[in-house]
């Protein structure tokens, strides 16, 4: 029977088969992922709504201007754009491995799947250096009258609107939300990235056992595939939020 | 295809390209995408930079981002997670159901912009120390409890 | 071409399936009845559980009727019951908040979210559409485990030192993001988020299990628009919690942060006992926002079930085909989507736009064209029936009853304008009591009333369901009734004690009244739990697999059906779920071809 003629007089909704002609675990991964997605979008428009609501608000260009050993070189930008690479490359060795997996090609999988492991850990190691770059990074910050060095945290942060002060220019305490949506959002977003490497380790682990050979088809790729590619996603929209507007 | 039916729900088994190059095609789409928004992102900054900012140009610039970003989100969602290439039914209830963000964020955003504005006037209101200005914003209040 | 496919799909069904058919042979205690897989006992797990929660729930609304009836009396056995918390024999201001939010809470996601949703959803799906069990049986049995997880949370904290959390069950911040702010918003509080999240896992999990199961296992030849109006409602009602829960999580997320973390998402120039907060920039309003945009969908999540199943029910016993079918598919789906829309209909006066606010206005009113739809639909098939009135009937009719009469204030309420007097009184209260509350208390009711027999193989008994029904309908109504002119009176809801003002003082013995009423109906509910338990070991034995002479596939199975529910294959459909009295035949079972000279309705 050829594919082609069973696809157009099917009758998809008439029962004894999927609508979609996927299997439910499929479709039960692109529903959790709508599910997910909701969280992500809770999270991102409270974002968008607290920043609405301030008369001021952080400009990331002066947030994120650094870059690991380049010391005090003003890059804005640069390594988040870093961060970003990351992320879309082992998005893209991940559907290779799916590719590899359709073509039943055991080496194939399990060679792309280490790189997107690898990839993982590469974005979380970055996130890292930045979290820790941000909590320890000591501002100037005029706070009563005085000039003070903070660093940025969930609770505070030092690059409010900026004042003339003893004949120069310096900012004072700037939105509270800023640091507590960053690290949040962040937060949130880097958890998945982790359960993302956790599942990617033990599909690979599967793989390697050959479990998924045995039963003839690497639908579980696929669908740890899903999940990676959406936490890539979001990743987009945090990318957009956070650094670019 | 040698790869068999993963599950008895399934009709047909989909054909899967042989070659990896829409796969990189994306790849490519994907960074070309993130290097005009990084452009873009230095330009904001440049324009922040200067004296007297022009509110609108900075706007429209943010505006040509957030429409790259669903662009880039669109291939992520199409090729990457393969959404372009099921069943019909399965797009469209992955895409309706999306549309409820619309919603979502505009009610969102415009009550947050309205916390501004309603914040703004009371400040300006309690700035003004004189007794007679005082007397309406606390009726103001009242009203709105 | 077509004929090959089918022997194709058969043959693969049949390989896949008979797996599920010996399981039932070799099964222990433990995987029959504790960590079972059987979609059939999760959701009597998930019923029995709820009952369970709704004593504890009912049972903390009598308390506080206490109060509210007996505002001056002093009641000695309540110190030795409660302790601290009803010194002298006379519940405490702090322990009254508490016993309304968890009230609440309870009422809401354990009883009539969990037990309603989760035993019907669990119950009907597989056996209405013709599937062995769920998608995920795994899944399903993790979903009944974090409800369990959930409920001990909650449960333990009702025990702790400075008791459960007691801001309301909408736990709007500031007050339940400080614990300095009272007591109830110390630890209580976190338990409370902690044990909401896990719910949240677990409704999560159930619902991607029931909307994989509705579309990827129905039966052959059961067509979306075959299925039962149950497993349509059941259906919206997943995917209404599946989007909108995790807005909730969101929400939670960010309070558990401001309550430990010292962040400001909902804090923003607050004093506690004198003390400036640093906190600054957050919104209350923006919890609101986020609570509702969830605590909106959970209202129909709650109703769906109850107007899907009544939905069966007054079809079955009237012997006529539901008026309507596709009106009334549309109309739960226009009901699913306006959902989404609509939640800052709870916020007119909390400080929302008023501009956006007439936006809500609007959308809110539109809700009532499809509730309207539903119930005209309902009156039409009952309109010149046949009607049987078992006590399933009388509850899916009740369920009506009450659906018409609380759905009328909410049209009250939608308005922004109106809202401004009526918010937060005894109004509100008697509004979403009658309509979500008691409506889906009836809807749940006929449920079990109908589907008992499926459940254990045996009847309830008929005249303790009678007693039950006449004194819950007329109780309902006793009790919430009054509350409206209480509530146009202006008086408002959570007060302790509305003896110290001049204008409630007339309705101390209207407040009395309601008081003794809601005891006597919380009783009535305890008839129900002994002839429920009763029946499950004594009741009058099932004997025919078809008791109620109804259309849907559960009665093709054997009266007590194994795990994989059918023996042998699972049957094909051939027609819709409504042909009742059609060509002379009172019904014509969903498995039964189509004859050739059969006329259309």
């Amino acid at each position: 029977m050829s594919t082609a003629a069973v696809q157009q007089g099917t009758k998809w909704w008439s029962g004894g088969k999927s609508p979609f002609n996927a299997s439910y675990g499929k479709v039960m991964m692109w529903y959790f992922l709508m599910s997910d997605a909701f969280t992500f979008g809770a999270f991102l428009i409270s974002y968008g709504t607290i920043r609405f609501s301030q008369n001021h608000w952080v400009d990331p260009n002066h947030v994120f201007n650094s870059f690991p050993f380049a010391g005090h070189a003003n890059l804005p930008l640069a390594f988040v754009s870093l961060m970003t690479f990351i992320l879309i490359a082992s998005s893209v060795t991940m559907v290779l491995a799916v590719h590899e997996g359709h073509k039943m090609n055991k080496a194939g999988v399990e060679k792309y799947m280490l790189w997107t492991i690898l990839g993982g850990i590469c974005f979380l190691g970055c996130q890292a250096w930045e979290w820790t770059h941000l909590l320890t990074g000591q501002h100037e910050v005029l706070v009563n009258g005085q000039l003070e060095y903070w660093n940025t945290t969930v609770a505070h942060n030092p690059f409010g609107p900026e004042v003339m002060f003893n004949g120069k220019e310096v900012a004072t305490p700037g939105p509270i939300a800023f640091g507590s949506y960053f690290f949040e959002i962040t937060g949130f977003h880097g958890f998945h990235v982790f359960s993302g490497i956790i599942i990617n380790i033990v599909m690979f682990i599967k793989t390697k056992m050959n479990h998924f050979g045995q039963r003839g088809h690497y639908e579980m790729i696929e669908k740890a595939g899903l999940y990676w590619h959406f936490v890539d996603l979001v990743w987009v929209f945090v990318f957009l939020c956070f650094y670019l507007i | 295809m040698s790869a068999s039916i993963s599950s008895p729900e399934i009709t047909f088994h989909p054909e899967h390209e042989d070659t990896t190059k829409p796969i990189w095609r994306t790849f490519w789409i994907l960074s070309f995408l993130t290097i005009i928004e990084l452009s873009i992102g230095l330009i904001i900054y440049n324009i922040h930079k200067g004296e007297n900012p022009n509110a609108t140009l900075v706007l429209a610039f943010k505006g040509m981002v957030c429409i790259l970003t669903l662009a880039k989100a669109y291939y992520i969602v199409a090729v990457f997670m393969h959404l372009g290439s099921e069943v019909r039914n399965l797009i469209m209830t992955i895409i309706v159901p999306l549309c409820l963000f619309i919603w979502f964020i505009a009610a969102f955003l415009w009550d947050g912009n309205s916390w501004k504005n309603l914040r703004n006037r009371y400040n300006r209101i309690n700035e003004k120390t004189p007794t007679e200005q005082v007397a309406p914003a606390a009726k103001e209040k009242g009203a709105k409890d | 071409m077509s004929n090959t496919i089918s022997l194709q799909e058969a043959a693969i069904y049949q390989e896949h399936d008979a797996p599920h058919v010996e399981h039932q042979h070799h099964e222990t205690f433990i995987t029959k009845y504790v960590f079972s897989q059987d979609h059939k006992m999760i959701a009597k797990q998930f019923l029995i559980t709820g009952m369970i929660w709704a004593v504890i729930g009912g049972l903390f609304s009598v308390l506080f009727r206490l109060q509210l009836g007996y505002p001056e009396s002093t009641f000695p056995w309540l110190e030795d019951l409660l302790g601290h918390w009803a010194k002298g024999g006379k519940i405490q201001p702090e322990f009254y908040y508490a016993l309304v939010t968890m009230h609440g809470t309870i009422l809401v996601f354990f009883v009539l979210t969990a037990g309603l949703s989760g035993t019907f959803a669990n119950f009907l799906i597989p056996l209405q559409i013709g599937a062995r069990d769920m998608a995920s049986p795994l899944l399903n049995m993790l979903s009944y485990w974090f409800f369990f997880l959930a409920s001990i949370i909650m449960f333990s904290s009702l025990f702790v030192q400075t008791g459960p959390a007691s801001g309301g069950w909408t736990i709007y911040p500031p007050l339940s993001a400080l614990g300095d702010a009272s007591s109830g918003s110390k630890i209580g509080m976190d338990l409370w988020l902690t044990s909401m999240a896990m719910f949240i896992v677990s409704s999560l999990l159930g619902g991607l299990n029931y909307i994989s199961t509705i579309l990827n296992l129905r039966t052959k030849g059961m067509s979306m628009t075959r299925m039962p109006l149950t497993i349509w409602a059941l259906f919206f009602t997943a995917v209404l919690g599946v989007l909108s829960f995790p807005v909730l999580l969101s929400g939670a997320i960010l309070l558990l942060f401001d309550r430990n973390l010292g962040t400001s998402f909902f804090l923003s120039d607050i004093v506690v006992n004198g003390k400036i907060l640093p906190n600054e920039g957050g919104s209350a309003i923006l919890f609101q926002h986020l609570f509702w945009f969830l605590g909106h969908p959970e209202v129909y999540i709650i109703l769906l079930p109850a107007m899907g199943m009544s939905s069966e029910i007054i079809s079955v016993n009237s012997r006529k085909p539901i008026f309507g079918y596709m009106a009334m598919v549309g109309s739960l789906f226009a009901i699913a989507i306006l959902a989404f829309l609509v939640w800052a209909h709870h916020m007119f006066v909390t400080g929302l736009n008023p501009f956006l606010g007439s936006f809500f206005v609007l959308l809110t009113l539109l809700i009532a064209v499809p509730s309207a739809i539903k119930v005209f639909n309902w009156l039409t098939t009952l309109w010149r029936a046949n009607i049987r009135f078992t006590p399933a009937m009388l509850f899916a009719i009740g369920f009506v009853s009450f659906f018409i009469s609380g759905g009328l204030t909410g049209i009250f309420l939608g308005n922004s304008a109106l809202d401004i007097h009526l918010h937060d009184t005894y109004f509100v209260v008697a509004h979403f009591h009658i309509v979500m509350g008691v409506a889906s208390f009836f809807g749940m009711f006929a449920g079990v009333y109908h589907w008992f027999p499926k459940m254990y193989g045996r009847y309830l008994n008929n005249t303790l369901a009678f007693i039950h029904f006449w004194v819950t309908i007329i109780g309902a109504y006793l009790i919430f009734w009054p509350m409206h002119y209480e509530g146009l009176a202006g008086m408002p809801r959570r007060y302790y004690d509305f003896s110290g003002w001049e204008s409630f003082k007339m309705f101390a013995g209207l407040n009395q009244f309601i008081s003794v009423i809601s005891m006597i109906v919380f009783a009535a509910q305890i008839i129900f739990i002994f002839n429920f338990i009763y029946s499950i070991f004594k009741g009058r034995r099932v004997t025919t697999t078809n008791p109620w002479g109804a259309n849907t596939l559960e009665w093709t199975t054997p009266i007590r059906p194994g795990h994989g529910n059918w023996v042998g294959e699972i049957p094909e459909v051939h027609r819709g779920a409504y042909d009742y009295g059609k060509d002379g035949r009172e019904f014509i079972p969903q498995t039964e071809p189509v004859g050739e000279n059969e006329s259309h309705h």
